[in-house]
């Protein structure tokens, strides 16, 4: 290690990723969409699913500030009840995604050979299938519930995890410290969890955060081919694909939630980006 | 005679593409008596490195016997294999990469206390606050992280680690390679320190003869995963036999008298020697007596005054009588 | 001084942190170098031997910050536009690094890189370049040069890499090659190889060099004089047989005395240098070296840095002892 590098000691990530302002942003829109989603029950002017037929498709004005959709109801308290199916898709997809693509990949690494082969090929064989295709196959087997959905959505994102999750094993484990644990009679179960694992929590937490990405987008397109959240609930998703349907009565309709997914998504992307730059030690000079 | 480190016939062969063979050992014996130093040296391609691996276990011998003590290394498996680590252990070459960079010293120390001891929290702080001692290190040093201290006090905190479990055996791969001069001195010096306190045996893998001939009290000289020479430090330096034990102190450069080094012989491609049947030394070999029978017979192993030496073309006197 | 190549003065160099006072890498180095001389640099990691190096072929950018003269046959380096550096660079200097597998590129083949490094300095033609090419790797040592010469760096072995760096460092014929820590990376008897390659190149082509390196033994068999950094600066200059045989300065003395030789006294401890080299974070005050100087003066030593004295005609070293003694 150079003595420079000594030199500019490694701070905290949290406090790296905040110190930039792309971190900053991302971090606050995140946190605002969030919180809206969470509280959006006293935060919504009216009651999403509260008929009002005497102001269809009414522009944004007044109290409406999103606009009325073909039923009178108000499209920001939809918008934001919407945030709340995105939100638990994306933890609830990206939990999954990270539980079973972890575990995928660190047994992949950490016993090699043909176990190896065989969990990596199998990687390849799924991310060679279009996700689209591949959500079909699960839904039209598992189901369309919200828990399924977000399973669906779990799994589809794993291999990509798994092949993250080994690689990062893989660069640790040719590092002395974990000869050093072996030759000191470490058993390898403990070596890939209590050793190689907390150095590969970086790179894991940036892959989380962006699965949680993945997760809002694809949701949002399997509603809108029809395959996820049907209307009359209120997802992004299905609100783009009702709007989409009626975009001539009012763009409000497609343009809101089309513009949270965007919002949600770059967001977390960037801050998944935040994390990793945060992380490279190249970037410190 | 036995030792406590015997090392029979060790082969190690690694197949990187069908058809290609790298014989990184092949058929090393060595002894080491308990208490004292063997030193190995070579350059990169002799071995010397796998050796220690094959030793410590992390890697399998293709062929070939490890014995420590009466218990044959090369044969353990499993948790048979970890338990027995408490009785030898390793000192790494890169002293920052060799400790978790995650963990403070603390963490690091008490590893293997966890694993091979049942000492509870406070038992094996203790423990930790003896071996920083040993190395000469404050107790705030159990804090820190690797990036907090310099190169000197993480090889002091790898040495001290290597400890912990009261080895009989330490193998030191390139262990001072990686520092600073001027630390490399203090190192050495701990390390001398140590084996003098505590009885250790030491296998000190290095590729510089000076420090080699300092540390050890016999001395093998590999070359491309077989022995060249093998003797005591007074003889081997005395009268190195072997050509590349000679080519290897010629090349030391001295830096009190500044001649400028020269070869008698032309520049050598290093990349156009090959490995054919016969002495492997043979294409970078510049004895005068060279002759037919190197590039046909393999030299072997044979005493001569009180060094092993591997070259036909030494003052015979008898054949090694096979143990 | 009519002969004088290079001569670099109260060269400092500043890394930039943000939020913090930068950190002081090189503290107020001078030297000069006459044509065809070879000058050693030699220190300990924090020394700042390396970006010295580095600075002269201005290759430092942000964070680094760089003051100081550097006069290359009386014009400063420092002052040169980006385009006018690269031809200097180009034509008058070469440079060999430590690590020759990072630094020739791996995509490109051997005799493109060399062809290309003297395409870049003068006028000639493909053909020209490769012939030249072919010859300065026979030079080299590297056998068969007519077909290796289109062979990849991969393809060579680490001693034969570092002399293609060779054979491009000096394709365009330097007037001063600098070489960072060539050998560090080799095997011993390649690197005396490497050393006696190097010694026959520029005693031929009449090359001035700048060797860095933190072993004394090789710069003892290549160099004429010698500069010994610690902490920033130039602690003790002179021809290189006097530095290590009579040392003056307390860390000269020390790091010479703890170096391993073939004739070593094996029975007793080396005698080592207590304390590290000082990290750029803590530079002590006064004079760098006072907290491990085995005859410092507290009053005195910690709280003032001594200058270079001038002992003899280009002998110098810094300490305040020396000046005491006078």
């Amino acid at each position: 290690m150079s003595t420079e590098a000594s030199a500019l000691q490694q701070s905290n990530l949290l406090r790296r990723v905040w110190a930039k302002p792309y971190g900053l942003i991302s971090i606050t829109f995140i946190l605002l969409i969030a919180l809206s989603a969470l509280f959006a029950d006293w935060v919504a002017p009216f009651d999403p699913n509260e008929l009002d037929t005497e102001n269809i498709f009414s522009r944004p004005r007044g109290k409406h500030y999103f606009g009325t959709d073909d039923l009178g109801r108000d499209l920001f308290s939809r918008v934001l009840h919407g945030g709340q199916i995105a939100l638990i898709m994306a933890f609830a997809s990206a939990a999954i995604a990270m539980i079973v693509g972890v575990i995928w990949g660190f047994i992949a690494a950490q016993f090699g050979g043909w176990l190896d082969e065989i969990l990596m090929r199998t990687v390849d064989a799924f991310l060679a299938i279009p996700i689209i295709l591949l959500a079909l196959i699960l839904i039209a087997a598992l189901g369309t519930d919200i828990p399924i959905l977000a399973l669906v959505i779990g799994l589809i994102l794993a291999p990509a995890t798994a092949r993250i999750a080994r690689s990062s094993v893989l660069s640790e484990l040719q590092l002395d410290y974990c000869n050093a644990a072996t030759t000191l009679g470490t058993p390898r179960i403990r070596i890939l969890f209590r050793e190689v694992m907390p150095n590969t929590m970086p790179v894991l937490i940036a892959r989380a955060v962006i699965c949680a990405a993945d997760a809002i987008i694809i949701e949002a397109s399997l509603s809108f081919v029809g395959l996820g959240i049907n209307p009359p609930q209120a997802s992004w998703g299905s609100l783009v694909r009702t709007g989409y349907e009626q975009l001539f009565n009012g763009y409000w309709l497609v343009l809101f939630p089309a513009i949270f997914i965007l919002l949600a998504i770059w967001s977390l992307n960037s801050l998944g980006d935040q994390i990793l730059d945060a992380l490279d030690p190249r970037s410190e000079s | 005679m036995s030792g406590l480190l015997e090392i029979k016939d060790l082969v190690k062969h690694y197949v990187p593409e069908p058809g290609r063979i790298v014989r990184a050992v092949d058929g090393v014996n060595l002894h080491i008596e308990a208490g004292t130093t063997l030193g190995l040296v070579g350059e990169s391609g002799s071995g010397k490195s796998t050796i220690a691996k094959l030793i410590m276990g992390l890697e399998r011998p293709t062929s070939g016997e490890i014995k420590l003590g009466d218990k044959t290394l090369s044969e353990l498996k499993g948790s048979e294999l970890r338990q027995s680590r408490s009785d030898y252990q390793m000192v790494f070459q890169n002293p920052f990469d060799a400790l978790n960079r995650r963990k403070r010293v603390l963490d690091a120390l008490s590893l293997p206390l966890e694993i091979h001891t049942k000492l509870n929290a406070k038992e094996r702080l203790e423990r930790c606050l003896e071996l920083l001692e040993l190395v000469g290190l404050r107790r705030e040093m159990l804090e820190r992280y690797p990036h907090q201290m310099s190169g000197g006090q993480c090889q002091r905190v790898g040495i001290a680690r290597a400890l912990a479990l009261y080895p009989k055996l330490v193998i030191l791969d390139e262990a001072v390679s990686a520092v600073d001069v001027s630390i490399q001195a203090q190192i050495l010096n701990l390390l001398r320190d140590l084996q003098a306190k505590l009885g250790l045996t030491y296998l000190f893998i290095s590729h510089d003869l000076s420090i080699v001939r300092y540390m050890s009290e016999n001395i093998a000289v590999l070359y491309r995963g077989k022995i060249a020479e093998f003797g005591g430090r007074d003889s081997l330096f005395a009268s190195p036999r072997h050509p590349y034990t000679l080519s290897l102190m010629n090349s030391i450069p001295n830096p009190f008298n500044n001649n400028k080094l020269t070869f008698s012989t032309s520049l050598i491609d290093e990349d156009k020697l090959s490995t054919t049947k016969g002495c492997r030394f043979f294409p970078r070999c510049e004895r005068p007596t060279r002759g037919e029978i190197c590039i046909t017979q393999e030299p072997t192993l044979r005493f001569i005054d009180k060094s092993l030496v591997a070259c036909h073309f030494v003052e015979t006197d008898q054949v090694l009588n096979s143990k | 001084m009519k002969d004088t190549l290079l001569e670099v003065k109260n060269l400092e160099i500043d890394i930039q942190r943000k939020g913090s006072t930068p950190l002081e890498a090189v503290r107020g180095v001078n030297f000069s170098l006459a044509k065809k001389e070879r000058l050693g640099i030699v220190g300990e990691s924090g020394s700042g031997k390396s970006l010295t190096a580095l600075s002269i072929m201005r290759l430092l950018h942000a964070p680094y910050e760089i003051r100081g003269e550097i006069l290359f046959n009386g014009k400063d380096l420092s002052q040169l536009k980006d385009s006018e550096m690269a031809r200097v660079r180009a034509q008058d200097l070469g440079m060999v690094y430590q690590d020759p597998t990072s630094s020739l590129n791996p995509v490109f083949t051997v005799g493109e890189q060399i062809i290309e490094a003297i395409q870049l300095a003068e006028d000639v033609s493909d053909k020209d370049a490769r012939d030249r090419a072919i010859k300065l790797l026979e030079e080299v040592g590297v056998t068969d040069a007519k077909n290796r010469i289109d062979e990849y760096p991969h393809q060579f072995s680490g001693g034969m890499r570092q002399r293609v760096m060779v054979a491009m460092a000096i394709s365009t014929n330097p007037k001063l090659l600098i070489a960072d820590e060539p050998t560090t990376a080799l095997d011993v008897t390649t690197q005396a190889r490497v050393i006696e390659l190097l010694n026959r190149i520029v005693e031929e082509r009449n090359i001035a060099v700048i060797l860095i390196t933190h072993d004394l033994g090789v710069a003892s068999s290549f160099c004429d004089r010698l500069a010994v950094m610690y902490g920033g600066k130039i602690i003790e200059e002179g021809a290189i047989g006097e530095v290590i045989k009579e040392p003056l300065h307390p860390y000269s003395k020390a790091l010479v005395n703890s170096i391993c030789t073939m004739t070593m006294d094996v029975s007793a401890p080396i005698s080592a240098i207590g304390g590290q080299p000082p990290t750029l974070l803590s530079i002590p005050r006064g004079c760098t070296f006072h907290p491990r100087c085995p005859v410092a003066i507290q009053s005195l030593c910690e709280v003032k840095m001594p200058i270079l004295e001038i002992v003899s005609q280009r002998r110098k070293a810094s300490c305040h002892l020396l000046e005491k003694s006078r």
